[in-house]
């Protein structure tokens, strides 16, 4: 066989086997978020076929939206207590996990469950949970003297959904364990030798060399959190898409609010802009935050190769 | 690493002086934070046992007087439940395959193969796990309802084929780790990649193939928003139909018959948990830890 006419690798064969992302990319990402540009220039309502090209003018309009930067102040408040509670007990969970205990498997498999759990069956759950009149949660706090609390509406509803999201932190939990237990021991043994006691040992060796787990984990808690929509509208009174303004104020967070443009008000055009805005503030976010993780991530990878 | 070595009761002193957790103690904080973890699952079946004025009696009454076994009757017949399932069991199957057969060809292109334009391609694949989905639900629903493609399953046929950002990120590591004197004696035979792939790496990722499938499955049966968005009364999923249509005659929610409902609902995807729970916790931790 001539040298030439026989390459272990061509072009064709690797775009032909990852041809379905990239046609599956191209025609469900990418041209939905440009055709989302599109309408955000329009006044389209959704159904009518007389919209007009306004501009930029949803744009303008969304600048001075006072609702907006309320639900998107209240986003940025509940993924700045949610997202370092759910990592920091997802790592305290871990912690205790990963020492010699009976049962290792089954305190495990309690903690991993509930992040399995559909979000709708999680959500009627919880709604029964925390009934005002009738849930588990005021029952005991009867008993401690605490009067009921109405948990499902303002302000409470905000404290809730962080409730409900904390619930579901078994995931976290178990990468944190898989991360914990390729700690080297013999770091820790020497540096227990040296007189550090545990949690210096904790502070100053695991959690460094853990850091790029813990990265991982602020990354994606944040851009869950970020697209959160769905609990609210089931935690609400009536649970349903159309059932968007009884979201309680305190959960109404950005994309309910996108929502609410959408299917109460039927401004795609405005709702359009609002995805867009969005779409370019978690960008900003993430390239942002990889930035700042150069000066406390400590990527063991990284300095052996530099070697 | 050289450390000097102190005789074994030295080292243990040091850390027994030092304050730390007692085992009680781990036992009992691991105790109270596993109450709130299966407290709500308990929670939800005492409820579907439950009368309807026991449920909303005050005070609260923990356990119910006799179980209410009928709540699942009502579950299952006050709406069309097993339509439903049936819909949800259909479409999370089919999503499924699809996804889990078009993941594992994308893996293996960018694991084994090689292109122009590789790198970049795989950055963008990376980056596009990053990015929320909900972005671009609302626009892709407006342009499937154009399309005609809503109260059709087409658009999860379409997701299916178009392969998912983190199941191909899952079966690149795993097609990556294997040697590659398999393929070369394969490729000397004068076999073509399709057959590589087909004969030599499928039969080997057995394992990822029911892990990307387990987790797929799971997906779809408890997603609530495409289906919410994209499908009629008639066609869509149990998540949507046990959230809103169980209704007395004055339009009232029925607490006891919906918790009935969302236990028979949620027990399929415990289930698949439970016993594929290794397969669950593999996928997740090398994602997280080696992504």
């Amino acid at each position: 066989m001539a040298r030439n006419s026989w390459t272990r690798y061509s072009n064709r064969t690797f775009y032909l086997f990852v041809s379905p992302w990239v046609l599956g990319f191209l025609l469900l990402t990418a041209v939905p978020l440009g055709y989302a540009f599109g309408v955000s220039l329009t006044n389209f309502d959704g159904s009518s076929p007389r919209w007009r090209w306004v501009g930029f003018r949803n744009y303008v309009e969304l600048f001075g939206d006072a609702e907006a930067w309320h639900a998107m102040l209240r986003t940025v408040a509940y993924a700045a207590i949610a997202v370092p509670l759910s990592v920091a007990g997802a790592l305290g969970l871990a912690v205790l996990l990963n020492r010699r205990l009976i049962a290792v498997g089954l305190w495990r498999t309690i903690f991993f469950l509930p992040s399995v759990v559909p979000v709708v069956a999680m959500a009627i759950m919880w709604k029964l949970v925390l009934n005002r009149d009738a849930g588990i949660a005021n029952a005991i706090l009867h008993v401690v003297g605490i009067k009921p609390i109405a948990w499902l509406v303002d302000p409470m509803a905000f404290y809730a959904l962080i409730v409900l999201t904390l619930w579901g932190l078994g995931g976290g939990m178990v990468i944190m364990l898989a991360a914990l237990q390729g700690v080297p021991t013999e770091l820790e043994e020497a540096a227990v030798v040296d007189g550090a006691n545990r949690w210096r040992v904790f502070r100053h060796i695991t959690v460094p060399m853990i850091s790029p787990v813990i990265f991982f984990q602020v990354v994606t808690g944040v851009i869950a959190t970020l697209q959160i929509v769905v609990q609210p509208l089931l935690l609400a009174e009536t649970n349903s898409i159309s059932g968007v303004g009884q979201v309680p104020q305190s959960t109404h967070l950005y994309m309910v609010q996108v929502y609410q443009e959408f299917f109460t008000s039927n401004r795609f055009g405005y709702g359009s802009a609002m995805l867009w805005v969005y779409f370019l503030v978690i960008l900003a976010f993430t390239l942002l935050i990889q930035r700042s993780s150069r000066s406390w991530v400590h990527y063991q990878v990284d300095t052996d190769s530099d070697r | 690493m050289h450390v000097r070595r102190p005789a074994p009761t030295g080292v243990h002193r040091v850390s027994s002086r030092k304050p730390r957790l007692s085992a009680g103690a781990v036992y009992v904080l691991l105790m109270a934070v596993a109450v709130l973890f299966v407290g709500p699952f308990v929670w939800l079946v005492l409820a579907a046992l439950k009368t309807r004025d026991e449920w909303a009696s005050v005070p609260t009454h923990i356990l119910p007087r006799q179980a209410q076994w009928e709540n699942f009757t009502h579950a299952l017949t006050d709406i069309n439940f097993p339509a439903y399932a049936v819909n949800s069991l259909f479409l999370s199957t089919m999503y499924a395959v699809l996804v889990t057969a078009s993941s594992a060809v994308v893996g293996f292109g960018f694991a084994r193969l090689r292109g122009s334009g590789k790198r970049g391609l795989f950055l963008v694949l990376l980056s596009t796990m990053m990015l929320p989905q909900i972005l671009t639900l609302l626009p892709t629903y407006v342009l499937f309802s154009r399309l005609g493609l809503v109260n059709t399953y087409w658009p999860w046929v379409l997701w299916g084929v178009a392969s998912s950002p983190y199941l191909i990120f899952l079966f690149r590591q795993f097609f990556a780790a294997i040697p590659s004197e398999l393929e070369d004696a394969a490729i000397i035979d004068g076999c073509g990649w399709g057959r590589i792939f087909v004969r030599i790496f499928l039969p080997l990722s057995r394992p990822v193939l029911l892990t990307s499938f387990l987790l797929s499955f799971v997906w779809t049966w408890g997603d609530y928003i495409a289906p919410a968005l994209l499908l009629d009364v008639d066609h869509t999923t149990l998540s949507v139909a046990i959230t809103a249509w169980y209704r007395d005659p004055h339009g009232n929610a029925i607490p006891t018959v919906q918790a009935a409902a969302a236990a028979l609902y949620v027990l399929p995807a415990l289930l698949i948990f439970l016993f594929a729970q290794r397969y669950f916790i593999r996928s997740i931790v090398s994602s997280g830890v080696k992504g």
